[in-house]
C-alpha cells in the first residue's frame, strides 16, 4: 500500500513539474519564450494601449531599456532568483517583455532569457559572478541538472505571475487612488 | 553548550522565518527588481569546510594562513551570515566558529586583558545606507577591501592562502562612502581604525583607504586600492580579474606594503590562471612572488582543481614552495633548515 502511494505522489510530481515546464515554449529562433494572447472583447486597441502604458509606468519606473511604441511597449528587465534550501539569492534571469495590442485582444511574450550566476562576496552580499552569462538555452550544457530545473521553475513562475499582473490592469485599467477610510469615532462618554 | 544552543535558536529562527518571508517573495517574484522594488527577506547563508593536509616533509612547513593541521582531518569554520535590507537601510552580520573564523582570522575579544579570551566571531557587522541610488555610506567591522583571497572558503580557488593574503589586512573597522559613477567606475573612500584586524581602535581613526573600481570591458574588472595610517603604514594594492573566455579566467594581485615606522615591509605579485574544463571541473594554477623589503623571498606554485557537486566543492591541492634562502623557517623531516616546502591538501566545502 506504501509503495502505490508513493508511486501515485512521485507521478503526481513528476506531473506536475512538466506541466510547468510546458509554461515555456520555444520560438523561430530556438529561444525559449513565455507567449500569450488574450481575448478582451468589446476593448478598443486604444484602450488596450492606454493601460500598457500605466502598467509599464508602474512596473518599470525607471528602466532606461522602457520603448513604447503606437501599437504597445517593450522592456528588458531581470529578476532574481533564489536557492531551494536555504533561501537567498544565487542569481538573476535577464528578460526582455513585448506587448501588443489590437481590437479586441492583446498578446505578450517574455523571451531572451539570460542568467548570470551570483556569489557571495567579502562583505557577505551576493553579486553577480564576474564576466559570466548563460543564455537559458544553454544553461543544461553549463549548469548542473538540478540547478537548470530550478532556474526553469522560477522562470515560468516569474512569468505566469507578470502575465497575470498585466491582464488584472488590461481589464481594469486605470486603478482608482485609495480613497483612505475615515477611522470610526467612539465615544466613551456614553454607553 | 550554552553556545550551541544559541546557535541551533538562531538558525531555527532564521530558517523559518527566511522561508516565510521568501514565500511571500515567490509570490511576486520580482523582489529587487525595477518592476517590483519590495524590500527583499531576511536572507541567511552560509558554509562549512573540513580538510586534510599532508606536508611531505612530516611536518607542517608552510606558514600562510588556513589548512594548518599537519596529516589530519581537521575543520576550518562554520560561517554563518544575515543580512537584510529594508528601503535604503540595510545590516549584514556574519559569525564564524572554528579555527579559520576565530583565531586564526579575527582578534580575541576588544584588546583588554579581561576579553583575552573571549572571541567575539564576528567577521562582518555592519551597516549602509543609500543616499541615492549612487552614493552609499557603510559603517562597522568589514572584511578588507583590500587583496585578492578571502577567509571565506567559497570565496576562493585554492584553500591554502597566498603570502600576499596572510600579510595584507583582513579586516578593516570604519566608516566609507561609495560613490558610482556608472556601472563601470566607483569610488571608495574612508576612514578606519589605527590598525588593521582590531574591533577597537588603539588609538584613533586614523587609517585612510580608498579603492577605485574599474570594468574596462566585459568580464575584467580592476580595483586599485590604499591604505595607509601613522599606525598601520601604507599599502597599495590591485586586484584585477578577467574572464577571457567562457572557460579561462585570469586573475592578479600586486601589493606593496610600508610599515610605518623603521622602512620594512613586503612586496608581492600573484597570478590565478582558471581553466573550466567541464561544467564540473575547473583546474587553476597560483604563481606567487613574494619578498620581505631589505629580506628574503619566496616563490609558491599551487595546483588545485575545484570539483562542484551541487553546493559540495572538492578541493584537491598540490603546492611547492621555494625561497632564495635556507633560513625562512623550512625544514626536513629531520629537522635540517631547507629552501623548499611541499604539501599536499584535500578540502571539501559545502556551501549553504
Amino acid at each position: 500500500m506504501k509503495k502505490i502511494l508513493l508511486l501515485v505522489a512521485g507521478l503526481a510530481i513528476s506531473g506536475m513539474v512538466s506541466a510547468q515546464k510546458s509554461l515555456l515554449s520555444v520560438d523561430e529562433n530556438n529561444k525559449y519564450i513565455y507567449y500569450q494572447v488574450v481575448d478582451l472583447p468589446g476593448r478598443t486597441a486604444d484602450s488596450l494601449h492606454n493601460n500598457v502604458v500605466l502598467f509599464m509606468k508602474e512596473f518599470y519606473p525607471k528602466e532606461k531599456s522602457l520603448q513604447i511604441t503606437s501599437s504597445g511597449a517593450s522592456v528588458k528587465d531581470k529578476f532574481l532568483t533564489y536557492t531551494s534550501l536555504v533561501k537567498h539569492e544565487n542569481g538573476e534571469m535577464a528578460y526582455a517583455l513585448n506587448i501588443e495590442c489590437k481590437d479586441g485582444k492583446y498578446r505578450y511574450w517574455i523571451t531572451n532569457f539570460v542568467f548570470t550566476p551570483y556569489e557571495k562576496n567579502r562583505y557577505g552580499m551576493f553579486v553577480p559572478v564576474n564576466g559570466v552569462t548563460i543564455p537559458l538555452e544553454k544553461a543544461s550544457d553549463k549548469l548542473a541538472k538540478k540547478d537548470v530545473e530550478g532556474y526553469f521553475e522560477q522562470t515560468e513562475a516569474f512569468c505566469k505571475q507578470l502575465g497575470d499582473k498585466l491582464k488584472k490592469y488590461m481589464v481594469e485599467g486605470k486603478t482608482q487612488p485609495k480613497v483612505d477610510k475615515p477611522v470610526k469615532k467612539i465615544v466613551t462618554e456614553k454607553w | 553548550m550554552k553556545k550551541i544552543l544559541l546557535l541551533l535558536s538562531l538558525f531555527v529562527i532564521v530558517v523559518t522565518s527566511a522561508k516565510a518571508e521568501t514565500t511571500a517573495v515567490a509570490d511576486t517574484g520580482k523582489v529587487g527588481t525595477t518592476a517590483d522594488p519590495k524590500d527583499p527577506p531576511l536572507i541567511f547563508s552560509g558554509s562549512v569546510d573540513t580538510y586534510y593536509k599532508y606536508d611531505f616533509s612530516g611536518h607542517a612547513n608552510i606558514p600562510t594562513s588556513f589548512a594548518s593541521d599537519q596529516n589530519s582531518v581537521s575543520i576550518g569554520m562554520i560561517d554563518l551570515g544575515l543580512k537584510k535590507k529594508v528601503g535604503k537601510a540595510a545590516f549584514v552580520g556574519e559569525l564564524a566558529f572554528g579555527p579559520r573564523g576565530q583565531y586564526q582570522s579575527t582578534p580575541n575579544g576588544d584588546g583588554t586583558t579581561a576579553n583575552g579570551t573571549n572571541s567575539f566571531h564576528i567577521q562582518n557587522l555592519y551597516v549602509s545606507y543609500d543616499v541615492t541610488d549612487k552614493l552609499n555610506f557603510t559603517a562597522g567591522y568589514m572584511a578588507t577591501f583590500i587583496g585578492y583571497e578571502v577567509i571565506s572558503p567559497t570565496g576562493n580557488f585554492n584553500y591554502s592562502t597566498s603570502y600576499l593574503f596572510t600579510s595584507g589586512p583582513f579586516q578593516n573597522a570604519g566608516f566609507k562612502a561609495t560613490y558610482a559613477f556608472s556601472d563601470k567606475v566607483s569610488l571608495m573612500a574612508g576612514i578606519f581604525n589605527d590598525n588593521w584586524n582590531v574591533y577597537t581602535a588603539q588609538h584613533d581613526v586614523s587609517t585612510f583607504g580608498a579603492q577605485l573600481f574599474l570594468a574596462p570591458a566585459k568580464g575584467w574588472t580592476a580595483y586599485l586600492n590604499v591604505a595607509s595610517g601613522p599606525t598601520s603604514g601604507t599599502i597599495f594594492d590591485l586586484t584585477t580579474a578577467y574572464q577571457i573566455t567562457d572557460a579561462f579566467k585570469l586573475g592578479l594581485n600586486a601589493a606593496d606594503y610600508s610599515t610605518a615606522h623603521g622602512g620594512l615591509g613586503y612586496q608581492g605579485v600573484a597570478l590565478y590562471p582558471q581553466l573550466a574544463v567541464s561544467k564540473t571541473v575547473t583546474f587553476g594554477v597560483r604563481g606567487e612572488y613574494f619578498k620581505v623589503k631589505q629580506g628574503d623571498n619566496i616563490t609558491g606554485l599551487t595546483l588545485t582543481s575545484n570539483i562542484k557537486a551541487g553546493a559540495l566543492t572538492i578541493i584537491p591541492e598540490v603546492r611547492l614552495d621555494n625561497s632564495n634562502v635556507d633560513t625562512f623557517g623550512f625544514t626536513k623531516g629531520d629537522g635540517t633548515p631547507t629552501k623548499q616546502a611541499g604539501q599536499f591538501v584535500i578540502a571539501a566545502v559545502y556551501a549553504f
